[in-house]
This record gives C-alpha cells, structure tokens and sequence, in this order.
C-alpha cells in the first residue's frame, strides 16, 4: 500500500495567509488529492499524540506555512516527521500577485483563488511523492 | 513614552482542523477578538509555543489564558499548560455545544448549526474574559493573584494577533546564570524616555517594575539590582 503524503497546513489564527493555507489544504486533501494525501492537524502534532506521531514517521509530509514563523515545517520536523516540502503561502502569492486576500474568517474572492492556486501547486508535490512510492 | 504591555485576555484554539468542531473554536474566537471583545482579548496560534521563542512561550504566564478546545483531546489547554502556563480557563465544544458527527456541517463549512455553535462559544468565552478581567492576575507567576495589591496589574490595551511577536524578553547574567527576563526591552525604553540615569537609585526603582512581569527568586534581589543596573547603564550608552 502506498504511503499517502501528509498536509499539515499551519493553524494561523490572526493571519489571512494562515486561512489561504488552512483553505488550501482542504481542497488538497478532499478535492484534488483525497486518495494520497491526507490533512493532519497540527494542534495534535503539538500535543504529541502518539498515533499522529507514528503516522508522521511513516510518511512524507508537505507543511503549508502561512507566516515566516513556519510553525508548521518547524513543528513537524521536532516531532520527527520528514518535510518533504515546505510552502510559504507568501511565496505562492509572490506568483499570483493579481490575488490579494483579505479576511480571516471568510476569505474573500481573491484569498479563494489564492488557496487554489496553492493546492495547485501542493497537488503537484503530492503527485510527486506518489510517483516516487510506485517506482520505490 | 512607550506603554508597557497591558492586561488583556490571551485566547488559544486549539483550530483542529479535521473536524467541525475544530473549525468552531477557530471562528468563535475570532468572532471575540474582531467584535465581542476586540480591545480586552489578544490571540496566539498553538503551534508558536514550540516553534517560537521564549517571549511567545509566556504568553499564557502573562496573560490570564482561555483555551478553546473542539474536543475531549484538549490539545489547546494541554498544550498551552505544557509550553507555557496554565490556562485561567477552559472551554470544550464538544461538552458546550455537544452534537452527532456532521450535525454542525464539516470542518471545511459548518452549517447553520455549526454557526450557532460558534456565537454560543463566542458568548462563553466573552464571560471568561469579563470575568477574568474582573479578576486580580499575578504576572510573575501565571496565576490568579488572588487579594494582593501588588501584584495586581490592569490597563487597556489594542487587540491583536501576537504571533511572533510575543513578550519582548532581555537576557541577563544574574550570579552566573543566564535569565531571561520578561519585558525588559520596554522597562528600558520606558526608564530611559522619563530621563531615568543609570544609578543605583534607577536600578532600585526598576526593580519594582520588573517585579510585576517576574518571579524574583528570594534572596536574589540586589544580584537582580546589580545585573539590571549594569544592563541599564550599558543600553543608555548605547542608545546615546
């Protein structure tokens, strides 16, 4: 059986890039890739629980940052896990400078487009990683 | 002259982001700093108490903390007791607003049900919060300072997300140990501003203040006088 790739978006509470990268992460996991990938909450990574940490060291995981801070690369990699790729949400925006978002609770129009155009890009990486687990 | 941080409430959600529930402590929360309690409240995301440093590691010490948890799991409060200091309150979703799997929509859109859910939260963590503040907190010890005066501290503030941000923090050598001393940046800036000189007359009165945001282990005071004296003294040639 194949490893599915881990989607551990930051929980950027105050910031609109944490809700681009927590929205991004959804559409990754339910409608782009649900078959290999799967989203990982990162208060549990926090908490160190135990199943969530076995699952880390059994799979690849993508951390979506929505700040410089990379809360989530970051903790990820103290709890062991391998971070195949860590994406700043800022630099997805860097490349898609036509989307400003705004709001936090509800994203506007833009921070939408934004986070599809992230789990775009994190698609890519998970096709990837899949790739890599059949030819392995 | 620049204003010392104030007394407001910390809230951490723990913003699980698999289930609805999850989602609910994201958006009650929200809902207290944008528009219950916007100037009383002040937020911090979970995961800076490891991946930041020790200023966003205080934050629960310095503020009276609420943690939002969307289910039995606790990972706010837990977490926020292990990283920092222990929550002055707590608030399960699942115990408050409790409900069948999806009856609140998903963690991606809740339904009607998931956003009454989130006003009911919101208007319970806005109680804390007027409770709280109603309340006397010891900053120096991370818990209620129950009837001394002293250790009571309380002004209004501007509402905001700390993210690394946090308590500014100075490192001093205090008899041979490295401290790391809350606030301190700001007590400078502030000493400074009001003309303060490095003497020992300073140093005695900035003692007080640095009091009311740390823990001066007992008979350590005047090693904290004369680490605090000699830092003070070295900042203001500095910013001469």
């Amino acid at each position: 059986m194949t490893r599915k790739a881990l989607i551990v978006p930051c929980s950027g509470i105050g910031k609109t890039y944490g809700s681009v990268a927590r929205e991004g992460a959804y559409i990754v996991t339910e409608d782009l890739c649900p078959k290999s990938s799967r989203l990982v909450p990162l208060a549990l990574v926090v908490l160190g629980d135990e199943e969530v940490q076995q699952t880390l060291a059994g799979s690849p995981a993508i951390a979506i940052d929505g700040c410089k801070l990379a809360c989530a690369a970051k903790v990820v990699a103290g709890a062991g896990g391998t971070v195949a790729h860590a994406i700043q949400v800022l630099d997805v925006y860097r490349r898609h400078r036509d989307l400003k978002p705004a709001g936090i609770a509800e994203l506007n129009e833009a921070g939408q487009e934004l986070a599809k155009a992230l789990a775009d890009e994190v698609s890519g990486l998970v096709d990837g990683i899949a790739a890599e687990e059949t030819n392995a | 002259m620049p204003e010392l941080p104030k007394r407001k409430v910390g809230l951490v959600s723990c913003s699980g982001e698999e289930m609805a529930e999850g989602t609910v402590t994201r958006l009650a929360t929200l809902k207290v700093l944008e528009t219950l309690r916007p100037e009383e409240t002040v937020t911090i995301c979970l995961p800076l108490f490891l991946a930041g440093g020790e200023g966003d590691r205080a934050f629960a010490r310095f503020y009276p903390t609420i943690a939002i948890d969307g289910c039995e799991k606790r990972c706010a409060a837990r977490g926020t007791e292990m990283y920092s200091s222990k929550p002055a309150a707590g608030i399960v979703v699942s115990e408050l607003c409790p409900a069948g799997a999806e009856e609140q929509g998903t963690a991606r859109r809740l339904n009607e049900a998931g956003m009454k859910a989130v006003n009911a939260v919101a208007e319970e963590i806005a109680l804390h919060v007027d409770r709280l503040l109603g309340a006397p907190w010891d900053q120096s010890r991370g818990e209620s300072a129950g009837d001394d005066p002293a250790a009571q501290v309380k002004a209004p503030g501007v509402a905001t997300c700390s993210c690394g941000s946090g308590i500014p923090v100075k490192t001093l050598e205090i008899g041979g140990r490295q401290v790391e001393v809350l606030a301190l940046p700001l007590i400078f800036d502030m000493f400074r501003q009001a003309a303060k000189p490095a003497v020992d007359e300073t140093a005695a009165e900035m003692i007080e203040t640095v009091r009311l945001y740390n823990r001066i282990p007992e008979g350590e005071e005047a090693l904290w006088k004369l680490a605090l004296g000699r830092e003070y003294a070295s900042y203001c040639a500095e910013v001469r």
